[in-house]
């Protein structure tokens, strides 16, 4: 046991400690902050000062103020102020030419005919700006304008036409919201969580993937050093692969505390500086500024984030990512110890990464159908299961699917690392020899 | 105890599928001492060790270590240095080699103390920071037989211990292990093809040829063992002169065409079947100017040849 722990640290602290590892996982976090960052400034960059000027020909919704000197909304309410978006009111339009003079980006001409066909032109000397508002509310200046001319138009036939008070007119409308839930596990945003869950299922994809070939590469480098020799005749050659496996799959596991760490202090962070920028608005009342937390939960688009049993899934991640290491990096142990050099191994990698290569396929394709038939089965059979199990998972999966599941892992895991175990002892020794399949079946027999 | 065989070896097979590495090996290497494990390429030496190192297991037959049946137990007190050795190049050497020593079950201090005198006593001690990547195939060599010696083990083997060293390092490799010998708490098991380090350091020997043993006993036995009535003599005529006043009286083998420095020529002759020996001296010393004659010893080299040669023309 003793000499398993001195393996299992050898393999760990050796590759932990190198220049590559500790920079690629500190690079990680910071090279998406940045990326985000950067996104953020570019978007800020490109949110020009929108002014439109509404010529209000029709004067339904604008009328002169003697006071101030000006046309201004006979519904104030209707334009209510947005970051780069300033309204004035006229009673004509401009020329093209002194639109073009004008420090006006856009001109809504807005005559009589609005009552009939409910539409208005507007003009513009360039294309407007993707955005009023910062991404969070992702609204157009196009759809901005329109919804707040809709209000306005709106305000003007509801008290003229119906005589009726705007205000109250505007309590009484409702607006139906469509929200999905799912029957048995009472979350509603399927497709969100389908995105968590192929976001594990691909970030477990490329942990057993990078880490099973670190395994690989670790056994040929020993085989070629010409070590293994003297290794194996201290501690059995099952120690010394379990041994391996072990330390590099820790090495995997350091290196996604450490992000989720790095990952927690950026979120952390992030929202900390958000909350301080004043964007965490509630969408129904902007005037309201709100914590990270709830903000989230207010939003739309990311309220499914809180809906996901993060505990389950992080619980399960785990067993799936132990196991699923176990069951390939086994393969790929053994595959190691039967050639001299990496390229030798190709063709016997073939048959260990296809359910590995397949999962992540139809992990991609259950994005559209996360209970496909497909999936459903693929989540069932040991060797794709890891990675089909846990994009279904924040949709919900029965218990018994979960565990018929991680059972069905473990005891393949279990029996591949015995199996590849006999390979590796035979294999670990043989050099100069081309390995062909029957030769690998013959030392599966060999006791 | 004490007169117990470090090693019982009897009745070995081993075959890998078709291929018979090792057929009723059987033999004794007695405690203490350097005993040598002599053999062609192929003639199944590496798996032997293989088995004594517990990697792989006999098909048949069995392996005693000071009178108990060989097991994983007994690895803490075996040290091996095989052919095929390396070091990690991810490595420090120092780390390297406390890796190693609690492998073999030493704790820190211990391990730590006792490489640090191996280094010295070998010279190594200025690169215990440095990585194994920066070490010479020379310096790796000696790092590699200290983590063999290390756990002061009861039995060593050695694969061709001194391959790779140059003249100094591999004098300094000789040194350790003479005085492990002398030391007499450690049984040196040496497997090389340097037929003069088998003479200079090796008690006993086995040979073993497609697996099979061929020659088993001690050294100046088997040389004893060997004689067969060649004769040596030197003498300061030209190879002419001597060739023809040997005549018929003895097969000629080998006579070297330069003279040294001295002006002597040394040839090696069988004299023929009856011819007594004492009469032919007294004869040819009257013919040429013989200078020496003594009967000829054989070397572990020409024991291996012949030995090697005898089994494959039995075979045929």
């Amino acid at each position: 046991m003793n000499r398993l722990r001195l393996i299992i640290f050898r393999e760990w602290y050796t590759r932990v400690r190198r220049r590559a590892f500790i920079l690629g996982t500190l690079l990680v976090p910071i090279l998406m902050a940045i990326l985000v960052g950067f996104g953020v400034w570019m978007e800020r960059a490109q949110m020009e000062e929108n002014k439109v000027l509404v010529a209000d020909l029709s004067g339904l919704i604008s009328y002169w103020d003697e006071a101030r000197e000006a046309w201004v909304p006979a519904c104030p309410d209707c334009f209510p102020e947005r970051s780069h978006l300033e309204y004035r009111f006229a009673e004509e339009a401009l020329s093209d030419d002194d639109f073009l003079a004008s420090d006006y980006t856009l001109m809504v001409l807005f005559d009589d005919g609005i009552l009939q066909h409910q539409t208005a032109k507007y003009f513009y000397d360039k294309s407007p700006a993707l955005s009023t508002e910062s991404a969070v509310e992702a609204l157009s200046t196009e759809s901005a304008v329109e919804n707040d001319l809709s209000s306005a138009i709106e305000r003007f036939k509801v008290k003229e036409e119906l005589a009726l008070n705007y205000e109250a007119y505007k309590r009484l409308k409702t607006n139906v919201r469509l929200v999905g839930e799912d029957v048995v596990t009472k979350d509603g945003n399927a497709t969100g969580r389908t995105l968590i869950g192929f976001i594990f299922s691909f970030f477990m994809f490329i942990q057993i993937m990078v880490y099973g070939m670190h395994v690989m590469r670790g056994v040929i480098e020993e085989k070629a050093n010409r070590i293994v020799e003297v290794v194996i005749s201290v501690v059995k050659p099952i120690e010394l692969m379990a041994g391996k496996i072990i330390g590099i799959g820790l090495v995997g596991v350091t290196q996604v505390l450490a992000l989720t760490l790095l990952g927690y202090i950026v979120f952390q962070v992030g929202g900390i500086s958000l909350e301080a920028s004043g964007l965490l608005t509630a969408a129904s009342n902007e005037g309201l500024e709100l914590d990270f937390e709830t903000w989230i939960a207010s939003n739309d688009s990311l309220g499914f984030l809180l809906d996901v049993n993060w505990p389950l899934m992080i619980f399960a991640s785990l067993i799936y990512f132990v196991a699923g290491f176990f069951m390939y990096a086994s393969l790929f142990a053994a595959i190691g110890s039967a050639v001299d050099q990496e390229s030798d191994a190709q063709y016997l990698m073939i048959p260990a990464m296809l359910p590995l290569l397949a999962s992540y396929i139809v992990a991609a394709m259950a994005l559209e159908n996360p209970e496909g038939q497909v999936a459903v089965i693929g989540s069932y059979i040991p060797l794709t299961a890891p990675i089909l199990m846990l994009i279904r998972l924040p949709l919900g999966v029965e218990w018994w699917e979960l565990t018929g599941s991680i059972i069905g892992v473990v005891v393949t895991a279990y029996v591949l690392v015995r199996l590849s175990a006999r390979i590796f002892r035979t294999g670990i020794l043989m050099h100069g020899k081309k390995v062909t399949f029957r030769e690998l079946g013959r030392w599966l027999r060999h006791d | 105890m004490r007169d117990l065989p470090a090693l019982n070896i009897a009745d070995i097979e081993k075959s890998f599928g078709a291929q018979c590495a090792l057929d009723g090996v059987g033999f004794q290497v007695p405690q203490r001492g350097v005993f040598g494990l002599l053999g062609p390429n192929g003639a199944g030496k590496t798996t032997l060790l293989r088995m004594l190192n517990g990697i792989t297991a006999p098909d048949r037959g069995s392996i005693s270590f000071f009178g108990e049946p060989i097991s994983r137990e007994h690895l803490k007190s075996i040290g091996y240095l095989p052919e095929e050795r390396g070091l990690y190049k991810s490595m420090r050497v120092g780390e390297q080699a406390m890796y190693f020593a609690q492998l073999r079950g030493m704790n820190k201090t211990d391990a730590r103390s006792k490489l640090r005198h191996w280094f010295e006593r070998l010279e190594v001690d200025g690169w215990w920071n440095k990585e194994v990547s920066e070490v010479s195939k020379g310096m790796a060599q000696k790092i590699q037989f200290i983590l063999s010696v290390l756990h002061e083990p009861r039995l060593l083997i050695l694969d061709e211990p001194l391959s790779g060293f140059d003249p100094i390092n591999a004098q300094r490799v000789r040194d350790v292990i003479a005085d492990l010998k002398a030391q007499g708490n450690t049984t040196i098991l040496l497997s090389t093809h340097d037929m003069g380090s088998v003479e200079e350091m090796c008690d006993q020997v086995a040979l073993l040829n497609h697996g099979k043993l061929v020659l088993h006993g001690a050294v100046p036995e088997l040389r004893e063992a060997a004689r067969d009535g060649r004769v040596e003599v030197t003498f300061r005529d030209t190879v002419m002169e001597f060739t023809v006043a040997l005549g018929a009286s003895a097969e000629l083998i080998r006579i070297e065409e330069e003279a040294t420095v001295t002006g002597e020529r040394r040839a090696l002759l069988r004299l023929r079947d009856g011819t007594d020996q004492a009469e032919w001296l007294h004869w040819i010393s009257g013919q040429v100017k013989l200078t020496s004659c003594a009967l000829w010893q054989p070397g572990m080299r020409e024991i291996f040849i012949q030995a090697v040669e005898h089994q494959g023309t039995d075979e045929s």
